[in-house]
């Protein structure tokens, strides 16, 4: 069996590639502007295409190369672009002010993997070798750190647009579970949750669009005058 | 054939309506996508009822008897709607300019333009919770479900205020991350029918597959599922604690989408979180999943009493009876057994056909009131607002439960489940948190409608905002003593779908 249709160079391939999309996470935590943010986000979403790429070539689950393509051109093109359009619109001051500082954060993000591990060590089997069983473990403890990591980011940002950009990035992470666990929902299932992501984003914008016109301000903890 | 006919047509009714330029023939289309909805599910529920299931395109769309019931319910809110959202809507447009509803813009150009947007949207919003009952696959049933909130954004932002983008940003943010949830709960639950349901992809996560194979499933992805699901579906019921956004959203929407979102939707979370439970209690038997549930369900009871009692507001105060009979469902469920099913359903149809009422008149006194404070100096709604004020009373009393209605049967049904299960803590305790929320409710409702006079002209003008309130009154009374055979044959079959033996 040559070198490129070995399965198991495939695993490892697909293993650093997600820690790349862990470390990625980890650093979106700590960044300071918003439109360093996006393109993060734009190179952890071309990452996780290349993810699906690799397992539809390695794997020969074919379906997966449409996948792959969605979400290079949805996720890694697309949404960075509407994402920055709207900041250099909208946002006077581009950085992003956390409610956290920055150390907090970061050793908050190491004790979510940890967690993570912890939580994905249940599914660890060290009797498969081949298939997705064999990825799993360590594929779900990325896969769990990436979605607690983007749901520790959305409380820890005070900006529309930042909470909207951490809400992708966690849907980033379920995306690799879904691409690495399973090879890939069923095709219709992730064409409708493509569709659902976009539409979401295009909403989001567009509510972000008119809470900046009705309150001068993106800032969403001014949202507060419905109580009780 | 059925299923394709119930979900094409309120999305032509969207299209048409999105199309057009005349406010009546809006109004005419709407109402005739609402009644023809109505015999389409009406359709489904016969043919489910002769032939046990009805399916379309090998399988995709699917529908047992739950299936029917979720979709005759939605259908019924939908029509019962339709004519009171004309009535509504012509009254906002009518004093407009007078009340100041409409933030920005008052000239009649923007105002066609957001009847439109109602009137195109809500269709929508009913096609999206059709696909979420006929969906047999999970993961497009998830889809459906993000579509609901997707196409109910833009209904709550309506009047667009201050306050109404703030409740939709609330909406918005916590739907999409509960959603999220509830998409890797899904995830996890295909990850575990993968491995043993091989070959095509597309049937694995169909549920009819997956239920007669759930024993077999990985129990630690089941788990992990189920936690993530409930708190994903959850959000979208609207159980606490994910349930803050749903005062805000309740009270700022216009009426007919905030009862299209406290009946339907919140019907559809509960069914989709009742079909994972299914899947999960088969594969890891049921003390798991039933703990999580009754814990939840008596917090959102819990939660909803304190905020019952001291609430200022009257729409507010609806929104958190329906937190309440979320709870109410999700705790049946988790009491399990033969009754636990069985009471949840009920609780669900008798909820769907109260809770719009309910609606319906506060949406008359907030509308000829000018506000929806629930203070002493606003009393008096009997001498201004006959009908709808009586109507209010009697659906106060309905929705809380009291004797005669239909929902003490559900409630009555719900305790014997509790007793049943041998759990009784939870009973005792909703039976407490029952009582403290009907005295509230009816403290407040009577501080409302009856009262000294005030200075407010009388009302009770318009013929489509009074006839829904007396035609649904009526429908509330007739159920109180005497349930339809057809009607009771397809709510126990349901319970049967739900039924998990230990």
């Amino acid at each position: 069996m040559s070198f490129w249709q070995d399965p198991l160079v495939g695993d490892k391939i697909i293993t650093l590639m997600a820690a790349m999309v862990l470390v990625l996470q980890i650093m979106m935590v700590a960044m300071r502007g918003i439109v360093t943010s996006i393109r993060a986000f734009g190179l952890q979403s071309f990452l996780l295409a290349c993810i699906g790429l690799t397992i539809a070539h390695f794997n020969h689950a074919p379906h997966i190369y449409i996948a792959a393509f969605m979400m290079l051109v949805l996720k890694a093109i697309a949404l960075p672009l509407i994402l920055e359009y709207l900041v250099n619109r909208i946002e006077v001051r581009q950085e992003i002010e956390p409610l956290v500082n920055v150390p907090i954060s970061i050793i908050t993000a190491g004790l979510l993997t940890l967690l993570a591990y912890v939580v994905a060590a249940s599914f660890h089997r060290p009797e498969v070798h081949t298939g997705p069983a064999a990825l799993g473990h360590n594929m779900l403890a990325v896969a769990i750190s990436v979605f607690l990591i983007g749901f520790f980011t959305m409380l820890n940002r005070r900006k529309a647009l930042a909470q909207v950009l951490a809400m992708l990035c966690l849907e980033n992470g379920i995306l690799l579970a879904a691409i690495s666990l399973t090879y890939g929902m069923p095709l219709i299932v992730e064409v409708g949750v493509f569709f659902d992501v976009l539409v979401a984003a295009l909403l989001l914008a567009i509510l972000i669009f008119q809470i900046r016109e009705t309150f001068d301000s993106t800032d969403v903890s001014r949202l507060s005058r419905l109580r009780g | 054939m059925s299923i394709f006919t119930l979900l094409i047509i309120p999305l032509i009714g969207s299209v048409i309506t999105f199309l057009m330029t005349s406010t009546r023939r809006m109004e005419f289309v709407y109402l005739l996508t609402a009644v023809a909805s109505c015999f389409g599910a009406v359709w489904i529920a016969m043919e489910v009822a002769t032939q046990g299931h009805t399916s379309w395109m090998d399988g995709f769309l699917y529908a047992d008897s739950l299936s029917a019931l979720l979709v005759l319910l939605t259908a019924f809110v939908y029509l019962a709607t339709a004519p009171y959202a004309i009535g509504y809507l012509r009254h906002d447009d009518r004093y407009a300019e007078k009340d100041q509803i409409f933030f920005q813009s008052n000239d009649p150009r923007t105002l066609r333009a957001k009847l439109r947007r109602y009137y195109a949207l809500a269709p929508l919003f009913a096609f999206c919770m059709f696909l979420v009952a006929v969906s047999s696959n999970l993961g497009v049933m998830w889809v459906a479900i993000e579509g609901t909130t997707l196409a109910s954004i833009f209904l709550v932002t309506f009047y667009a205020r201050p306050t109404s983008l703030e409740a939709a940003w609330k909406y918005a943010i916590l739907g999409g991350v509960g959603l999220s949830m509830a998409l890797f709960g899904t995830v996890l639950t295909y990850y575990a029918a993968h491995q043993v349901i091989a070959g095509d992809s597309l049937s694995a996560l169909n549920w009819p597959v997956l239920v007669t194979k759930a024993a077999q499933f990985d129990k630690s992805a089941m788990r992990l599922s189920f936690i993530l699901v409930l708190l994903g579906f959850g959000t979208k019921a609207g159980l606490a604690p994910m349930h803050t956004w749903k005062p805000d959203a309740y009270s700022e929407a216009p009426v007919p989408v905030a009862i299209l979102m406290a009946t339907a939707q919140l019907n559809c979370a509960v069914y989709a979180l009742a079909r994972f439970y299914v899947l999960t209690s088969r594969s890891v038997g049921t003390t798991f999943a039933s703990d999580l549930l009754v814990l939840f369900g008596l917090l959102s009871i819990g939660i909803a009493v304190p905020f019952i009692l001291v609430q200022r507001n009257h729409r507010r105060l609806l929104a958190y009876s329906s937190i309440e009979h979320a709870g109410i469902m999700v705790l049946s469920l988790g009491f399990g057994g033969v009754l636990g099913p069985l009471g949840m359903l009920l609780h669900m149809t008798f909820h769907s056909v109260t809770k719009p009422l309910l609606f319906f008149c506060a949406g008359n006194a907030q509308q000829h009131m000018g506000n929806d404070s629930l203070r002493r100096e606003t009393g008096g709604l009997l001498h201004i607002l006959p009908v709808s004020a009586s109507m209010f009373l009697l659906a106060a009393l309905a929705v809380t439960g009291t004797p005669p209605f239909s929902m003490f049967q559900s409630e009555f049904t719900v305790l014997r489940a509790g007793f049943a299960a041998q759990n009784t803590v939870a009973s005792v305790l909703l039976v407490v948190f029952i009582v403290a929320i009907f005295g509230g409710f009816f403290h407040h409702i009577s501080q409302l409608v009856f009262g000294p006079k005030p200075e407010v002209p009388r009302g009770d003008s318009s013929r489509w905002k009074t006839y829904p309130v007396i035609g649904l009154a009526a429908v509330v009374l007739i159920l109180g003593v005497w349930l339809p055979a057809p009607l009771n044959a397809l709510i126990t079959d349901a319970a049967h779908i739900l039924e998990v033996r230990p």
